[in-house]
């Protein structure tokens, strides 16, 4: 009998089934954004909407004269390459960028503030940021005035500075840096942050003077700008319309998946990958090496990862399954290999009687058998998000606090990680 | 020979080490004795109106400071610290990272339970004097600061940097990528106003707050001073310098520093060298921590060094304040 999808109306059910539906429409694997060599950003407010049907005034940097951003556009650089960033300013306080781990950036226009220079609140007057990135990596960029506040209500963004040589359709470009210790599969944004309603609500009613941020107690905490649940909806999805970007990471047993982790907001975050360990290559746009050009000999595996404010980091994530003790694609001895099985487990038996299905609680991922690519027997209503038989590993903060929409559990900083079986295209 | 290695100059001038210190050429180690006293003084904040009650170390007849006179010996050096305490309670010193004979004192609590109340010997209150000494003290950045109920004295105000300066001049540790040319100290630290008025006032412990459990602090102080329009850039050498800045933190939160412009190699933590530096722009800076980084900027320029938890507020002000500073780096002189 064949395992049949059941709807159930929730939203993670539209979740995947959407997400299933784009595969066939993305040729390759690339962090959404925008690319180019100007950009013309517009800070504005906005709102923004929690996954527990919130609704957050918020400040945001807007591409052109679109909507805000939660968090910013991602601006997608080429190493080399002299950008101009012109921004304006349709808030009530003057606001800025900065690029932290950009060299030489220089500021035009507008007036001089305490870090850069200032675009006034009157929706017109431009100031002008540029640069040249000189060296490929992950980087962010957020507002330079009155940051205590401008950042925790939404002016940060991400930034990716692609090597020389990268080719979005030439598979045997994609790296991160320039060393095939960054080379990469699958790529994702893992930008984190928080905040602290009161303040967003007291600014939405003009009560400027009574917002203190040595009070800050976040209760929503974001990837990509989306609490979880949401964090799993398909990018651009249309009832999130100032929150574009999504964070559903997904790979095949075997391939290297590149996260680029920002800690744009202003607490620590200990990231946490289920699965496996994450191998940290690179810091603040820089790969861990000892001497320039030997790669990333200085990078080193981390069950949770310290994501401290204003850093970047890029990991590399890897699984197959490898010394479970048993075959994960529930092999016979005799059966071919899976592309990069761990083979010395090959053929090994599950080591646990599955209970009958009276027994046991059906969560909504689970296919009906524990081997992945398999689906098994599920009875009428119950599973029906996991269609293509993969694994889910979910990949959260390990400060577990984080892990809730204003008390509500689960959701927060928390997103899964499906390895799906070889054969299911990944966008 | 016996140099008391003290600079007295006030924090943000303390840049040029070349010209301060007494160790260039000097392999022989010395005794250095520092004769501290702890004493309460008050903070007036950026607004002019708010003080706020502060316990802290003075040298010899100086007014007393937070944080304390800053103390540069030589490694190898022994330390002496001859503490006169002029406060209401006992306190004493301890220098996390260098090595010495601890005597822990205990106390009796209500419940008949022996509790530490100092991790050494104490200076008692009211004018008793204790006398502190660390031998063949080793290289690198450290704080020094009262030993005796940590987590309200400390916060009161009683820490300040002792820098070991290697033994060979130029470099902060026995290896050549520690070598710089310019340095500076940025010392990183919190006040929580209403903590200080409870226990200046004696409520702390008694009528009020018994525990830092809801710490709440409200400045954020770089070198003693929060961050305000009136505060002056930092001088930090010129273009090509290798500055090495040392980052210490005696407040009881993480920060963040994050410095625009040039990137850091930080080369050590808690006074021990890296076996390989790394390149960041930004830090994460523990309570208790000292790191140091060196910065080569290529050019001349003001390049901001911000604390990215976001503590840049005087007390929610919205003016640029707390743990901010601009670095003033100057063209190379021809
Ligand atoms: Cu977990």
């Amino acid at each position: 009998m064949r395992w049949q999808p059941y709807n159930r109306g929730g939203r993670l059910a539209v979740a995947v089934m959407a997400v299933s539906s784009l595969c066939g429409a993305v040729a390759y694997a690339e962090i959404d954004g925008i690319t180019g060599s100007t950009f013309n950003l517009t800070a504005k407010t906005g709102y923004i909407s929690g996954a527990d049907g919130l609704s957050l005034h918020v400040w945001g940097y807007a591409n052109g004269g679109g909507s805000i951003q939660y968090p910013g556009p991602t601006l997608i650089l080429e190493e080399g390459v002299p950008v101009t960033i012109n921004l304006t300013n349709e808030m009530p306080e003057a606001v800025s960028i900065v690029f932290p781990g950009q060299e030489s950036v220089t500021a035009s226009g507008g007036d001089a503030g305490v870090l850069t220079r200032e675009a006034p609140p009157d929706g017109m007057t431009v100031v002008t940021y540029t640069f040249t990135p000189t060296r490929p990596g992950t980087y962010h960029y957020h507002s330079g005035t009155h940051a205590d506040v401008q950042i925790e209500m939404g002016l940060v963004g991400a930034i990716i500075v692609r090597p020389t040589g990268y080719d979005a359709l030439d598979p045997s470009t994609w790296r991160a840096y320039e060393h095939a210790d960054s080379a990469y599969d699958h790529e994702y944004l893992f930008l984190f942050t928080e905040m602290d309603y009161e303040i967003h609500w007291k600014l939405e009613y003009g009560l400027t003077s009574q917002v203190d941020t040595t009070t800050f107690h976040p209760v929503y905490w974001f990837i990509n700008g989306r609490n979880a649940p949401d964090t799993m909806l398909p990018a651009g999805t249309p009832w999130l319309p100032t929150q574009p970007y999504n964070c559903l990471p997904r790979m095949h047993p075997g391939e290297r998946m590149l996260l680029r982790i920002i800690g744009a907001g202003r607490d620590m975050h200990p990231f946490h990958p289920h699965g496996n360990n994450l191998t940290v290559i690179a810091k603040d746009g820089r790969l861990l090496e000892s001497a320039p050009g030997l790669g990333a000999d200085l990078a080193y595996s981390d069950f949770t990862l310290a994501s401290v404010p204003g850093q970047t980091v890029d990991a590399i994530f890897e699984w197959t399954g490898e010394k479970l003790g048993w075959d994960i694609y529930g092999h016979a001895p005799g059966d071919p290999l899976e592309p990069n099985e761990y083979a010395p487990d090959h053929g090994k038996p599950f080591p646990v009687v599955l209970p009958g299905q009276l027994e046991i609680t059906f969560g909504s991922a689970y296919s009906g058998s524990p081997f992945l690519g398999a689906l098994g027997d599920i009875p009428p209503g119950e599973g029906g998000l996991n269609a293509n038989a993969g694994y889910f590993y979910m990949w959260h903060s390990h400060n577990e606090v984080e892990m809730v929409n204003n008390d509500i559990f689960p959701g927060g900083l928390m997103t899964m990680l499906i390895i799906e079986p070889h054969g299911v295209p990944i966008p | 020979m016996n140099i008391t290695k003290i600079r007295k100059e006030w924090w943000f001038c303390v840049s040029v080490l070349a010209a301060l210190t007494v160790t260039a050429g000097s392999t022989s180690a010395a005794t250095v004795t520092v004769n501290l006293r702890a004493e309460a003084t008050t903070k007036t904040m950026p607004d002019g109106i708010t003080t706020v009650p502060m316990w802290g170390f003075a040298v010899d007849a100086d007014p007393v400071t937070v944080p304390g006179p800053p103390i540069t010996v030589t490694a190898g050096d022994t330390l002496t610290v001859n503490l006169t305490n002029n406060l209401s309670v006992p306190v004493s010193l301890v220098i996390p990272g260098q090595i010495t004979t601890m005597s822990p004192v205990w106390f009796t609590d209500g419940q008949g339970r022996q509790r530490v109340m100092s991790f050494t010997h104490e200076a008692a209150s009211g004018g008793g004097m204790a006398v502190y000494t660390w031998t063949n003290v080793k290289p690198g950045t450290y704080l020094y600061q009262s030993g005796t109920h940590p987590a309200v004295q400390i916060q009161m105000g009683l820490y300040g940097s002792l820098i070991v300066e290697s033994t060979t001049p130029g470099q902060a540790y026995d290896d050549a990528s520690s070598a710089y040319d310019e340095q500076l100290v940025l010392l990183y630290s919190e006040i929580d106003p209403a903590l200080h008025e409870a226990i200046d006032n004696g409520s702390y412990g008694t009528t009020g707050a018994t525990s830092t459990i809801d710490y709440n602090p409200k400045y954020f102080l770089i070198n003693g001073e929060p961050y305000s329009a009136a505060t002056g850039p930092l001088p930090a050498g010129v273009a090509g310098d290798r500055v090495l800045i040392r980052f210490l933190n005696a407040g009881l939160k993480t920060h963040a520093p994050t410095l625009l412009g040039p990137y850091m190699k930080v080369i050590a933590e808690d006074g021990r060298l890296y076996p390989y530096a790394r390149e960041q722009c930004s830090l994460m800076l523990l309570a208790g921590k000292t790191r140091d980084v060196i910065m080569t900027p290529s050019a001349a320029g003001a390049y901001p060094v911000l604390d990215r938890a976001l503590d840049l507020t005087n007390a929610g002000a919205a003016s640029a304040g707390g743990m901010l500073r601009i670095l003033q780096v100057n063209p190379a002189v021809p």
